[in-house]
């Protein structure tokens, strides 16, 4: 199954071999873990387990950022 | 399904270190309460002070703004445009279309108009590009509130970077850089205070907080922080605090509640005095700002 998520400014369509996909399948997919990543799904931030499907409106916030500290 | 457990609700975010979770009207008043909180406990400004917040266009600076406002404090916003490419751009549009938003003046500074901007500075000065940024924006900061009557200056740092680079100091037992890690940095010596409001909260917490509360902010990083250590050192804090919740939160208040105090009675204060080309405080006759102006006059005039 494919979905289409919007992270750091750019649009990106992740690939999954199975048909129920989770929020934590698509931080996972992107490499990135929970303590400092989240997924928005609608307009809403939703839990790990929470189900995504195709025509769902998918944003990956990852809020971890560097530089001078 | 978890829910809030303030009205029962569904709860849009759940805190692990604090054991909460909380609907979306919930979790926006938590984060209020924890910023007033965390500026009451070390005594940052009151209500009476003009508070000039230091604004990149980031999910920190602006979540930060906005709880001054919600909460009632006199604050604006101050950027600098550092001239790096689109980057600075998209987040100058971000800044100036949040502060016309909230009905906030933006003051805002260009290195294009003040010196070169950050991208040519790195030609002049061998340093890491943060580092010369660090002293560009510390030195108009400073200036610019001192000049138009602002008495704190509140930076955007939060949890995760104030545990970064504590980790950074204790690995290199970096004493002096430790003695001087506390949330405020007093007002001295023509130095104004500077503050930290968001030092016990995260970033995931800031992040979610600009989402929830519909603030539009750039979330590409700056081109010049790829592969910073603070990441790594990040990265690494981020899997304990994977397996053990309230870890950074522990080894930083931990820190400024037992480490500190020891630490700061045997601060030697540097003698300042004020630089001979600019006058504002520094440690050397030339302050490290001016050292960098004459680098890029000597190697412009000689090109």
């Amino acid at each position: 199954m494919e979905i289409k998520v919007r992270y750091r400014g750019e649009d990106k369509v992740l690939t999954f071999e199975k048909d129920k996909v989770k929020a934590k399948d698509i931080l996972k997919a992107l490499g990135l873990s929970k303590d400092y990543a989240f997924v928005v799904k609608n307009g809403e931030i939703v839990e790990e387990n929470e189900p995504i499907t195709q025509n769902d409106e998918v944003r990956v916030v990852n809020a971890i950022s560097g530089g001078l500290l | 399904m978890r829910k809030c457990i303030k009205c029962g609700e569904k709860a849009q975010v759940y805190l692990p270190q604090h054991r909460l979770s909380l609907c979306k009207q919930h979790y926006l008043e938590w984060f209020d309460n924890r910023v007033e909180k965390t500026i009451k406990e070390f005594k940052m400004f009151n209500r009476k002070d003009k508070v000039l917040v230091a604004v990149s266009g980031g999910k920190d600076s602006l979540s930060l703004w906005k709880s001054l406002i919600n909460l009632g404090y006199d604050a604006d916003g101050f950027y600098i445009n550092l001239g790096i490419g689109e980057y600075s751009q998209k987040s100058y549009e971000l800044a100036k279309s949040f502060s016309e938003k909230v009905g906030k003046t933006l003051h805002v500074v260009s290195l294009y108009k003040e010196m070169v901007p950050i991208p040519e500075m790195r030609k002049y000065d061998s340093r890491p590009a943060c580092s010369v940024c660090g002293t560009v924006k510390r030195y108009y900061m400073n200036k610019f509130a001192k000049e138009n009557g602002y008495k704190i200056i509140a930076t955007g740092h939060n949890l995760d970077d104030e545990a970064a680079v504590l980790f950074s100091n204790t690995l290199n037992w970096s004493v002096e850089y430790l003695k001087r890690q506390y949330p405020v940095l007093p007002e001295e010596d023509g130095f104004i205070r500077k503050v930290k409001p968001l030092c016990k909260i995260s970033e995931k917490e800031s992040a979610m907080y600009a989402v929830l509360s519909g603030i539009d902010y750039i979330e590409e990083e700056c081109p010049f922080s790829e592969g910073a250590t603070s990441i790594d050192y990040k990265m690494f804090l981020a899997q304990l605090e994977e397996k053990s919740p309230g870890t950074k939160l522990r080894f930083y208040s931990e820190f400024l509640r037992k480490m500190y105090p020891i630490l700061k009675q045997s601060e030697e204060k540097p003698k300042l005095q004020p630089c001979k080309i600019c006058g504002e405080p520094s440690t050397n006759e030339i302050c490290a700002f001016c050292n960098l102006k004459m680098k890029i006059s000597q190697k412009e005039a000689k090109a």
